[in-house]
């Protein structure tokens, strides 16, 4: 039996998609079966982001209303065997699934694979229902602004009353140099309010907009620092103890010294 | 879902409020789904005041809408009388020596929850932005208080709002309503907002 993980956020545009992603390519790389799966009905991102759009035949909604099978509906991804996607259907809205819908699709999918993960759609309504339904845990992304923080915050509370408690947090975008200058807020702040634990931190990286335009995770690319980032949060999911990366870039020759000596 | 009834805080307490061109088994749902997704706010005991519009339903209909609130253990009390003087004076008082126990609340408030409570509340855990407390009495917050806090709401001049760190962005005392300032420096010490030659003023809590 598998486990089912929920990204969600609230506000928008804070990169649940882009998480989705690298952590499915992330389980697939440490050789776990993982599937991927949209619930962003009718505004359906995680296909482009993995490239994986023109494969598309059957949809989310058509096994829930019996059209196919559920093995039809699933896309095995291009690179890696063991990681596959349920894409969202396009031409419905989110009221075409219901949450009892979608945890019995996720008790199917958690027979069969190591991890499920749903992408949830923004809000907190019908959609953001429907994909925390089947979920055992939940992730919640969010960027160093306040309206996210705000939003995180609200999201947590929502899942605490569906009984979903524990949730683990991502801080994405974070830019170091800011955080330093006091311009953004810093980790300590953001969990000083939402009061619960850090999966992880993502630095500002460039390649993630030339990945997710590519249609390739970044993950999978060596030298990007987010691709790091993701790797550590793959692994702590896993249970593993990872310590957060530093977001030091430039820490001067004091620095180093004190790296050096691990003060 | 368009929300066609809505539990309204007043000075007098929670009232209900539909839309009244809408049918009587659609109220009664929603009613039912407010209930059921906020079993922590409506405590046993809450007094729900309906607004007067209600007389567009029978007599039956009536009826069954008590129950309903009743099976939540919450009493659904006649839209106020319509004479004239004072309608809130009579009503009030034997409310708050009935229910005037204190609510504790063990959690952090998230934005969008509410807690409202005849009597004083205490809560273990943060007041997040976005939330809103609403006590007859005292709120105390153990941690730190950033959202809405509403202490005496029923009128009561004497009540206050302690809270290890103060940052509410709106307090409010009986009727009286002040806000932060824009720029608030982080508190050091645990303080109490109280009410002083009618205006509420802040202080290090003794």
């Amino acid at each position: 039996m598998g486990e089912v993980i929920v990204v969600t956020s609230g506000k928008g545009g804070v990169g649940k998609t882009t998480t989705t992603a690298n952590l499915g390519t992330g389980f697939a790389l440490m050789g776990k079966k993982v599937v991927l799966v949209d619930a962003d009905i009718g505004l359906r991102n995680l296909d482009v982001v993995m490239g994986l759009e023109n494969r598309i035949v059957y949809d989310l909604v058509d096994v829930t209303e019996g059209n196919c099978r559920l093995k039809q509906a699933l896309i095995r991804d291009k690179r890696y065997e063991t990681l596959y996607l349920l894409p969202a259907a396009q031409t419905r809205d989110k009221t075409a699934v219901s949450p009892d819908q979608m945890r019995q699709l996720c008790q199917d999918l958690v027979q069969e694979f190591d991890y499920v993960i749903i992408d949830c759609p923004a809000g907190i309504e019908q959609g953001f229902k429907n994909a925390i339904a089947g979920a055992d845990r939940a992730v919640i992304v969010t960027t160093p602004e306040v309206s996210a923080v705000r939003d995180a915050d609200r999201i947590i509370g929502l899942l605490e009353s569906e009984g979903k408690s524990n949730p683990k947090l991502i801080v994405n975008r974070i830019r170091p140099k800011m955080v330093k200058k006091g311009d953004m807020m810093d980790i300590d702040d953001i969990i000083e309010i939402l009061a619960v634990d850090l999966l992880g931190i993502i630095p500002e990286d460039e390649y993630i907009v030339i990945s997710t335009n590519r249609g390739e995770p970044a993950i999978t690319n060596p030298v990007s620092l987010a691709s790091t980032a993701y790797k550590n949060i793959v692994r702590r999911l896993m249970g593993e103890n990872v310590p957060l990366m530093s977001l030091e870039t430039n820490d001067g020759f004091f620095g180093k010294i004190k790296k050096i000596l691990g003060m | 879902m368009r929300e066609d009834v809505v539990f309204k805080g007043s000075r007098d307490g929670l009232q209900l409020v539909f839309n009244e061109a809408v049918e009587f088994d659609i109220v009664m749902e929603q009613i039912k789904a407010k209930l059921e997704s906020a079993v922590n706010f409506f405590t046993k005991g809450t007094i729900v005041q309906m607004s007067s519009d209600l007389t567009g339903f029978t007599q039956d209909q009536q009826l069954e809408l008590i129950h309903l609130f009743k099976n939540y253990g919450i009493t659904l009390k006649e839209p106020p009388a319509e004479q004239p003087g004072n309608p809130s004076s009579s009503g009030l008082p034997s409310v708050e020596t009935e229910l005037a126990q204190t609510l504790v609340v063990t959690r952090t408030l998230r934005g969008g929850q509410e807690i409202v409570h005849n009597g004083s509340v205490i809560i273990m855990g943060d007041v997040n932005p976005g939330a809103k407390v609403t006590a007859g009495g005292d709120i105390i917050v153990h941690g730190a208080c950033r959202g809405i806090v509403h202490a005496g709401f029923s009128g009561n001049m004497d009540a206050s709002i302690t809270a290890e760190r103060l940052l509410a962005s709106q307090i409010r005392i009986a009727n009286l309503i002040s806000r932060a300032p824009d720029n608030l420096d982080k508190p050091e010490r645990v303080e109490t907002a109280r009410i002083k030659d009618g205006i509420i003023v802040i202080g290090p809590a003794n």
